[in-house]
């Protein structure tokens, strides 16, 4: 990447100097070694992931992409609040650019923070289309550090996208090896009753699913910054040191969940937003998210950072340690998760009453230990009877009550939720909405078909906005996967209940069987691409395109809105 | 105090010599400024989580009649030792302390978060 700086000229004819960068970037194919697999990808500049594209906030600039492939590509810049037709999604934004072409991209820097780029055509992307942004801010940070170091995963398989996609289709189960065993079936019955582990058996088997569809694609080598568990990608650092890491997860299809042993972590960004500083033991980031946190090595040690994906079939690890070689030690991967009855709850026709001889009771779920030492029935403003409660008592808002996903924190210490994000600086006024959307996440496993609204993106009427009002999404899961939903263009401010201070995020992942709500303030003019991250998801129909009605120029949305869009879109 | 570092980050101070701190909080969320050795402050961010959890501190806001709360073996949580203030937003208070003896001292605040983000600074003495 060379950067060029357009000085001089320019600040003779301008009263003020506008700061600009130029920046060229190629599309090429790319070889991609994994340490377990060798295989043909693309990437950018020659490499997977590609460069690290640093910008400024306040700057303009000017990216040139050339591409070096036989068929069409596209970048888009996944977080950054852009003019829409540079947002980079073919047949939205633009039409994408040719073999051979070079596009140039160019727009406004509004933001700090970190952020990612991938290609919007086909399976580029999980091919090895994708690379991270770093944008320094204009003010101090309310966070200090030393030194600081991109992490950035991604979940390669030795497939193509394209082939997976169309196993996919064929067989939805073709990647799901994590199969129930005779072995769990003995554990369960001495643990929960023979009668009651049958019975468990025999009603997911009438439902023709399987316990073990939290991740739809396994064997995949976790890459942090293109190198695989053996080849342990190291960060350098001085005893003493604070450093920031910003994690960032270009996955396909898989959630990581992420603890450095011996390190706490205090997160102080999520999604390129400042968030209130939370200490935390271990975390899980969604696909598309990003997550930066701050972490203070005091000994002359290396310490091993490891991401477990979330139904615990594969994992990506690395290293921070004060010299190159040295490493620490990789932990085990934990017992796969499995989703429970309450997972399944969104999903429709299913109807508890049949299915006589459940009891609830004795399956699942687990007694709240831990809470000694303080008599919190008398306490006020404390409903802990409303927290959904997993194993060994952590609650999670944002998981179904009674959920097997709800994810616990290896050393016993704590896990972050969703409702912990609270905003350092709200970009926003809060203000009431001026209508709610509600998006139903829906599918059909046995096609491998994804959708919203039960309809697929090709049947879909676009979803419209009319620009000034404050829309309410309301994402209702009726699946049992989890679905990272990405707005375009415009931020989504999660309600995690906290009013001004909910978080700003671009990506929101949804659990099985909850409905999540979040706000936008539809404020940039144009037509943005909305769907669920799953590579494969998206291009099964989870996806929407979103048209935003009138520009600066036109007046506050009309209450008559609500009567002619209201409900189902 | 701002969200979430000092101005300035670093003192010097002469062995013996008493110092009025005149402390005013000019960010958005709660914050603390404690004058002590990293391993008091370490002790004391225990104690501030506790406060967090019983919704005591909440972001920009302190909730004074939870800090009165008896928590069932004595203690309370009123936050009001010589060498340390809790402001909200806007608030200003001052402290004065006298730096007997050299030592590894720092201010610090201890609200959950704010410390390992970077929020101290250092005592040098001359």
């Amino acid at each position: 990447m060379k950067p060029r700086f357009l000085t001089g000229l320019l600040s003779l004819l301008m009263p003020a100097m506008v700061m600009a960068g130029e920046y060229d970037l190629t599309v090429d194919r790319v070889e991609i070694d994994t340490g377990d697999f060798v295989k043909e990808g693309i990437g950018y500049n020659g490499a997977s992931p590609g460069p690290v594209m640093r910008f400024k906030e306040g700057e303009n600039v000017k990216i040139n992409v050339t591409n070096n492939l036989d068929e069409m590509t596209s970048i888009h810049w996944h977080g950054l609040i852009l003019p829409f037709d540079q947002d980079g999604v073919p047949g939205i934004s633009f039409p994408g650019i040719k073999p051979g072409e070079t596009f140039t991209y160019e727009f406004p820097i509004q933001q700090a923070g970190t952020y990612w780029f991938h290609s919007h055509s086909g399976f580029q992307e999980p091919d090895g289309a994708y690379g991270a942004i770093v944008i320094e801010p204009e003010k101090r940070e309310p966070f200090r550090y030393d030194r600081e170091y991109v992490v950035q995963l991604t979940d390669k398989h030795p497939h193509s996208g394209d082939r997976i996609m169309r196993n996919l289709k064929m067989i939805p189960d073709y990647y799901n090896r994590e199969q129930q065993t005779v072995g769990e079936f003995f554990s369960d019955a001495s643990k929960n009753g023979l009668m009651n582990t049958i019975r468990d058996r025999m009603a997911w088997g009438d439902m023709r699913m399987m316990k073990a569809d939290v991740e739809d694609l396994q064997g995949f080598t976790g890459l942090i910054n293109g190198k695989g568990p053996e080849q342990n990608w190291t960060g350098l650092f001085e005893p003493g040191e604070r450093i920031r890491l910003r994690f960032i997860n270009s996955s396909a299809m898989t959630y990581f969940d992420i603890r450095i042993t011996g390190l706490d972590m205090t997160v102080v960004q999520a999604d390129g937003n400042n968030v209130q500083p939370v200490n935390v033991d271990e975390f899980r980031i969604g696909v598309a998210e990003t997550y930066d946190v701050i972490v203070h090595p005091k000994d002359e040690q290396a310490y091993t950072i490891f991401a477990e994906s979330m139904g615990r079939s594969g994992y990506a690890r690395a290293t921070l340690a004060p010299e190159e070689g040295m490493e620490a030690a990789v932990p085990q991967l934990r017992d796969p998760a499995r989703l429970t009855m309450a997972d399944m709850s969104g999903m429709p026709g299913m109807d508890h009453g049949n299915m006589a001889g459940m009891d609830h009771g004795d399956m699942d779920m687990n007694s709240s230990e831990g809470m000694s030492g303080m008599d919190h029935s008398n306490m006020e403003g404390m409903d802990h009877g409303s927290m959904a409660m997993g194993k060994g008592g952590q609650n999670d808002p944002f998981y179904a009550k009674g959920s097997g996903l709800v994810p616990t924190a290896a050393n016993g210490g704590k896990f972050l939720s969703y409702a912990d994000l609270k905003a350092q600086d709200p970009l926003y006024e809060d203000r009431e909405p001026t209508r709610e959307i509600e998006l139903r996440l829906t599918g059909n496993m046995e096609r491998y078909t994804w959708s919203i609204n039960g309809v697929k993106y090709e049947d879909a009427d676009p979803i419209r906005l009319k620009y000034g009002e404050r829309v309410r999404f309301k994402f209702v899961n009726e699946t049992m996967m989890t679905h990272p939903m990405h707005l375009h263009g415009m931020w989504s401010i999660l309600d995690v209940g906290a009013d001004q201070w909910n978080p700003i995020k671009h990506t929101v992942s949804v659990q099985p069987g909850t409905t999540v709500y979040m706000e936008t303030e539809v404020d940039e003019p144009g037509q943005w691409a909305f769907h669920c991250h799953l590579s494969y998801h998206a291009a099964a129909g989870m996806f929407r395109k979103v048209i935003v009605e009138g520009g600066p120029e036109s007046t506050q949305a009309k209450t008559d809105v609500i009567a002619k869009d209201g409900g189902e879109v | 105090m701002y969200d979430n570092y000092y101005e300035p980050e670093e003192i010097s101070v002469k062995p013996g010599e008493t110092v009025r701190f005149v402390v005013e909080n000019k960010g958005n969320l709660v914050h603390e400024f404690n004058v002590g050795t990293p391993d008091m402050h370490e002790a004391h961010r225990e104690e501030m989580m506790m406060m967090v959890e019983h919704g005591v501190i909440q972001g920009g806001k302190l909730n004074h009649d939870m800090m009165n709360m008896d928590m069932g073996n004595g203690h309370s949580m009123k936050h009001d030792d010589p060498n340390s203030v809790l402001l909200e937003p806007g608030q200003s208070k001052e402290v004065v302390w006298k730096f007997s003896d050299k030592g590894n001292i720092e201010f610090a605040c201890n609200v959950p978060g704010h410390y390992q983000a970077g929020m101290y600074g250092e005592v040098n003495f001359e």
